[in-house]
């Protein structure tokens, strides 16, 4: 799609008859992202160096103004986002979160006591179980983090002066999440489109901007085709993956006249040269992986995105995308090879790209009827995204 | 003063495009349109939400309401700045972007090389005055941790013997707390200690050993780390580094974190090079003071070069990340004199200690 053109730009160019009727206003228009990355960049060196002196301390408010930043740089329709969460109410999200894992060692301890110890099956002791019931409550409370989290942000921002909200309850969300999820595994990933569409909707159609609701009207029947598709041409390209991969160590192996004691040897005695071989060996897998694996997730990615931006309403105000399978592989892979190997400095430069890309490739139809839209009279929540944080899934 | 600017009226999500006329106590807020008066806001009551470090277009609000009103207009903003002394934000402070991410920069680098030599050295005085009994519980949990899966050997005189020497050679170092020795079956032909005076040597070592001073120059080696507390230095440093990248990353770490977290406890319980040449130094030392035969070390690192002459380091495990082995031998060969540090019987049970 060139740059100009917006996906629906042919369906517009010959209305529906019925439309004619009472033709509702879909002018094209896409958000506006300004910020500039060398802004960016001074917020955020100064984040570090907070960070450093505080001792992370200062993360909650570091985070806090590099949202402020990238919101007011982000408009729809020529009104900016703002962002007016604060630092102090972060914090306190934090220490709640703390408490309520001091509260569940302290039950754990009680637990520890009265059941297991000196039991005979006590060869784990309290740090164990402590763990333990961590790793399995933190499966589902990071999903609860997750969409609270959301909520908290939704919350703090406003457009034209108007405050958006998420409705519908996050622990709700946080056990359907958890048992699509877990059933899905069970499934071999053949649920896949279920667990997406289901976990999507919430996301969508419980967002309010004043009092004006998002509607999600996607089903996951329309994208399994596509899915199954994927399912297993994704195995195709994993088993050509091993033996390209396999077939090339075998064939240098012996091309090179390398009997299988030296190799036994070069891995008994590590040098060097094991290192080297062994990264060499490693880069090479990543390669084949990364041209064949990869791309073929980012199609996916992309076509499942186009489907729920497009599938998304707020009011008369329609959505769609058309980003491809070549940039959802600059959103997913690059980035994360940028923030690797940046060794984290490249957050900041991840950020713009990622705002850039949506104000490239998200296209909004028509005008939000703002006299109708009302300012919401409940405030969201009093402090923010502690269980995010505890559970260490927070981005920006 | 006719520039544009748009007020959110707070209440619905209607834009309108106004103009604003500052009078003496109030600012009039008006259409374009019809000129019809949209706000008047109380001078003192006026308030910037943000700065434009931050903000492109930070929001003017009257402090309590929901409406704002937005200056796009550069010149109207700094008139309104100048008319009102709250409304200062609104105008962009001196000094380019370039100096600002340039000075943050160099202060970043600086912090990072401050806070290094803070952990080096930190870890380096502060370890040791941890509570010993915490150190202990530390040292006891990763012994479980270590050894859970492996078998440890009762042999009550073996045991005995070799708890004997390291308590006799901690003590010579005015050490003031019990070292326990823990023997563990099989391999590898190793020996390593953990905070709380925990000494843990591995029977294959025991069982290569040519005599008794071998064993006994490997346990004064250990006590070496011991009476210095390098374990827990180990530890501090390592933790304390751990949490330099989390801090410099951002606090946005989990993906570091998983690329970082290899260095677990036991990559913190490897010791640096100056730590074995320090325990090499204290061993041969403390068997010294107690008239103990002292060749050991020095025998010890031979016998492993004579069995794999190419590459020492790697063959004897926990040697690994140590100094040469031949500048080792150098550095701590001794005669053949003094006193053996088991007695024939002894050195017979620690050989059995595992039967």
């Amino acid at each position: 799609m060139s740059d100009a053109t917006s996906p629906w730009g042919r369906a517009l160019a010959q209305p529906a008859p019925e439309a004619a009727a009472a033709a509702p206003d879909l002018t094209p228009s896409r958000p506006l992202y300004d910020g500039k990355l060398a802004e960016l960049y001074a917020i955020y060196l100064r984040h570090l160096v907070l960070m450093l002196l505080t001792l992370g301390w200062s993360r909650f408010w570091g985070r806090t103004r590099i949202r402020r930043y990238l919101w007011n740089h982000f408009a729809i329709l020529g009104d900016r986002f703002e962002y007016r969460g604060r630092g102090r109410e972060l914090l306190i999200g934090f220490l709640l979160a703390v408490l309520m894992l001091a509260v569940w060692g302290g039950l754990m301890w009680l637990v520890w006591i009265y059941v297991f110890h000196e039991r005979p099956l006590a060869s784990f002791g309290l740090f164990d179980i402590f763990w333990l019931s961590v790793a399995l409550i933190g499966f589902p409370l990071a999903y609860v983090g997750q969409y609270a989290g959301l909520r908290y942000r939704l919350s703090r921002t406003r457009w034209r002066g108007i405050r958006c909200a998420l409705a519908g309850s996050a622990w709700g969300y946080g056990a359907m999440a958890s048992f699509l999820v877990f059933t899905n595994a069970f499934t071999v990933q053949l649920l896949t489109p279920v667990v997406s569409v289901n976990l999507a909707r919430p996301r969508i159609s419980n967002v309010r901007f004043g009092t004006l609701p998002f509607i999600f009207a996607g089903s996951s029947g329309d994208i399994y085709g596509r899915y199954l598709g994927f399912y297993f041409l994704n195995i195709i390209a994993w088993v050509v993956a091993a033996i390209i991969i396999f077939g090339a160590i075998g064939g240098t192996i012996g091309g090179l006249g390398v009997s299988s004691e030296d190799v036994l040897k070069l891995f008994s005695q590590f040098s060097l040269r094991t290192v080297l071989i062994v990264a060499a060996v490693a880069l090479g897998a990543y390669v084949v992986f990364g041209l064949l694996i990869l791309p073929l997730r980012c199609w996916w990615q992309a076509y499942l995105f186009r489907y729920l931006v497009s599938h998304s309403r707020a009011g008369e105000v329609l959505f769609a995308t058309a980003i491809s399978t070549r940039q959802m592989w600059g959103f997913l892979v690059l980035n994360y090879l940028i923030v690797v190997l940046t060794l984290g400095l490249g957050w900041p430069w991840v950020m713009h790209r990622t705002l850039k890309l949506i104000a490239a490739e998200l296209w909004l139809y028509g005008a939000p009827d703002g006299a109708n839209i009302r300012q919401p009279a409940d405030r969201g929540p009093s402090f923010g995204e502690g269980l995010l944080d505890m559970f260490d899934v927070s981005g920006i | 003063m006719a520039s544009h600017a748009r007020y959110y009226d707070g209440e619905s999500a209607l834009v309108h495009a106004v103009s604003v006329r500052p009078t003496a106590a109030e600012l009039v807020i008006f259409r374009l349109g019809d000129a019809g008066i949209v706000a008047r806001w109380p001078v003192g009551e006026l308030a910037v939400l943000g700065d434009t470090a931050h903000e492109a277009v930070p929001p003017v609000v009257r402090k309590g309401f929901e409406a704002r009103l937005l200056v796009d207009d550069p010149d109207l903003r700094r008139q309104l700045a100048a008319w009102v002394p709250q409304l200062a934000p609104l105008v962009t402070p001196p000094g380019s972007v370039g100096r600002r991410v340039a000075a943050f920069g160099a202060t970043l680098v600086a912090l990072v090389g401050l806070f290094w030599l803070a952990v080096d050295y930190g870890s380096e005085y502060a370890a040791p005055l941890l509570p010993y009994s915490l150190q202990a519980k530390l040292g006891a949990s990763v012994f479980d941790e270590l050894t859970a899966d492996k078998d440890e050997c009762h042999g009550k005189a073996g045991l005995a013997a070799i708890n004997d020497l390291a308590n006799r050679l901690a003590h010579a170092a005015d050490y003031p707390h019990e070292i326990t020795v823990h023997v563990i079956e099989g391999g590898p032909v190793n020996a390593y200690t953990l905070p709380g005076g925990i000494l843990v040597v591995y029977s294959d070592l025991i069982d290569q050993a040519k005599d008794s001073s071998q064993v006994a120059g490997v346990v004064a080696h250990e006590i070496g780390h011991t009476v210095h507390y390098h374990p827990m230095k180990g530890l501090a440093r390592q933790y304390g580094v751990d949490l330099m990248v989390k801090l410099v990353s951002g606090g946005y770490s989990d993906l570091l974190n998983t690329l970082t977290s290899g260095g677990n406890l036991l990559l913190a319980l490897r010791n640096g090079r100056a730590f074995e040449r320090e325990a090499d130094a204290t061993g041969v030392a403390l068997l010294e003071k107690l008239d103990l035969r002292a060749d050991g070390i020095a025998s010890f690192f031979e016998q492993m070069m004579e069995k794999e002459p190419k590459d020492m380091a790697a063959a004897a495990g926990v040697w690994s990340s140590h100094p040469p082995t031949a500048e080792r031998i150098a550095a701590t060969k001794r005669p053949a004199t003094g006193k053996p540090a088991f007695s024939d019987a002894e050195w017979k049970a620690l050989r059995n200690v595992c039967k």
